[in-house]
């Protein structure tokens, strides 16, 4: 965060001096009446401060009160804020050091990035800029701290949900790598060190040109349509040989030059196979109840045949049809079984399957 | 003669699977076993469908020489509760689904008719699907096939066609020599 150089501070306005005006309300008031810069500077979101070579605080505006919850009252001609803000001794001097160090050979510092005690006991992450200028002999440092805070927390959030997931997340610049999270080094076997940056790893996911030429082909078609693609299944080869299925669905944020692409790749190796292992389950299940059946079919036939014919005496078809009853209580166990399988992998049986069993 | 099966394929010890129709499965059977009596054979039926009993019958009054056939029956003990052996012509396996048995039995009756010109007839893979999964099932039929290669022997397993997962009969294929359909 710059300055404006469009806002004027008038360094010399000091906001006052220590225990000059009790009632800041009053002060403020006078402040704004002989200094309307100070009004430009609270009615920013950033966090100004303007201190002298020593540290002592000679402007704190409006929102550097919200922030830390000290008032100029209680900034302003002196440098105890300092210690308030950073009570912790060695974390306080590693500041000082790093701010004393820098501006030792130049004039300004960016981004320099701090977290500070405010007067409630909360932690707030800022994001410091200065300036140091020289004016009429004297010194003065701006310092526009912004408050990041809530912006890092949500930054953080998304990184920790990025990297918790369960699923493959890969987001691309350019084609480049620029976060694969750990389910996709799960997954694929490839670890960030070598897929980050790179553009590579594709080649490695598809290693088949030939495969890799139409699953691109196919990829660009339906982005040239939709611009993202949903549920998109392409088989992987992990770093281990391990063929695996995944089902893609892609989006595109920003544009031009900041675009980036977010590739979401669920592993569905398991299901896939749970889905195949359940089609030939049934498709065996159906034959073993279809089988039999159509046996104790063919076999009534083929007594009523050979009791017209003659063949067969009382005693024949006593044990032939024993035999069929054996079999029709087969049939009934098979069926039992089935149902309790079927039930058994409710979970994982796919949604046609679902309503098929459900009579739909 | 049915002319299902190829007296030269027998002489070469081949290994058949024979597809027929649902209705036609039995008059099959019979047929085989009075081509391979006819070519001088002794037979081993290993039955799972008709009990001892009647296939002896049918034989019988299908003018087919009953002295050269033996039976591994698993289907009577399994129907009526109990059966007794009658040594060299009959075994009784206690159920279908029991391949160990059924095993034995087979191993057991090639053993005992070892010195003759002897074929085996497996009817039928299709009413083993009620005992048992096609796994087994495949696993059982290679263990017979290698048998029968390793003692030189010819054999002929009946299906009903169409009634096989088409796994099954993908391999049931790598395990013989020849599939002859009769639809």
């Amino acid at each position: 965060m710059y300055i404006n150089p469009r806002i004027k501070i008038t360094l010399t306005a000091s906001a006052g001096s220590p225990g000059v005006g009790k009632n800041m309300g009053v002060r403020k008031e006078k402040e704004r009446e002989s200094c309307p810069d100070t009004g430009i500077l609270d009615s920013t979101l950033v966090m100004i401060a303007v201190l002298d070579e020593r540290g002592t605080v000679m402007v704190w505006n409006h929102t550097a009160e919200t922030v830390t919850g000290y008032s100029r009252e209680e900034t302003v001609g002196n440098d105890r804020i300092w210690r308030l803000l950073y009570p912790e001794k060695e974390y306080r001097d590693v500041v000082t050091e790093k701010i004393t160090s820098v501006l030792a050979t130049k004039t300004y510092f960016k981004n320099f990035e701090t977290t500070l005690r405010t007067k409630t006991g909360s932690s707030r992450i800022i994001l410091w800029n200065t300036k140091k200028r020289k004016g009429k002999g004297k010194t003065r440092i701006i310092a526009a701290g912004l408050d990041i805070t809530e912006s890092r927390k949500a930054e953080l959030f998304r990184e920790s949900v990025i990297e918790n997931a369960n699923i493959l997340i890969a987001v691309l610049e350019k084609g480049t790598v620029i976060v694969w999270n750990k389910a996709a080094e799960a997954i694929t076997g490839y670890s960030r060190e070598e897929v980050l940056g790179r553009r590579e790893i594709w080649k490695r996911l598809y290693p088949d040109a030939g495969h890799r030429r139409t699953l691109t082909r196919q990829i660009t078609e339906i982005i040239a349509k939709n611009r993202y693609f949903e549920n998109f299944e392409t088989e992987i080869v992990t770093k281990s040989g391990e063929k695996k299925i995944i089902s893609w669905n892609t989006r595109q944020i920003g544009t031009g030059e900041a675009r980036q692409d977010i590739a979401i790749g669920l592993d569905i190796t398991a299901r896939k196979e749970a889905e195949a292992a359940l089609a030939a389950y049934m498709t065996e299940m159906a034959l073993r109840l279809k089988g039999p059946v159509e046996v104790i079919r063919d076999n009534l036939s083929d007594m009523s045949h050979l009791l017209r014919v003659g063949k067969l005496d009382p005693d024949d078809i006593a044990v032939l049809l024993e035999g069929q009853v054996k079999t029709a209580e087969k049939v009934a166990l098979n069926v039992q079984e089935f149902q309790r399988a079927t039930a058994e992998k409710h979970q994982e049986i796919p949604e046609a399957y679902r309503k098929f069993l459900a009579g739909e | 003669m049915t002319g299902i099966v190829r007296p030269e394929d027998l002489l070469a010890k081949q290994i058949f699977l024979i597809l027929a129709a649902p209705g036609n499965i039995r008059e099959c059977n019979i047929g085989i076993i009075k081509d391979l009596s006819t070519q001088g054979y002794h037979s081993v039926v290993i039955t799972t469908n008709f009990p001892y009993t009647i296939l002896k019958k049918l034989y019988g009054e299908s003018g087919i020489d009953l002295s050269g056939v033996y039976f591994v029956d698993a289907v009577t003990h399994h129907t009526i509760g109990s059966a007794e052996n009658i040594p060299g012509i009959v075994r009784y396996v206690n159920n279908p689904a029991n391949l160990t048995g059924m095993g034995i039995g087979v191993t057991e009756m090639l053993n005992e008719h070892k010195d003759e010109k002897i074929c085996i007839l497996f009817d039928s893979i299709s009413t083993l699907l009620v005992y048992l999964p096609s796994t087994d099932i495949s696993k059982f039929i290679h263990f017979v096939t290698n048998k029968l290669r390793l003692m030189d022997i010819s054999g002929v397993f009946l299906a009903v066609e169409k009634g096989l997962d088409p796994m099954l009969m993908t391999q049931l294929t790598t395990f013989v020599d020849k599939v002859v359909d009769t639809g």
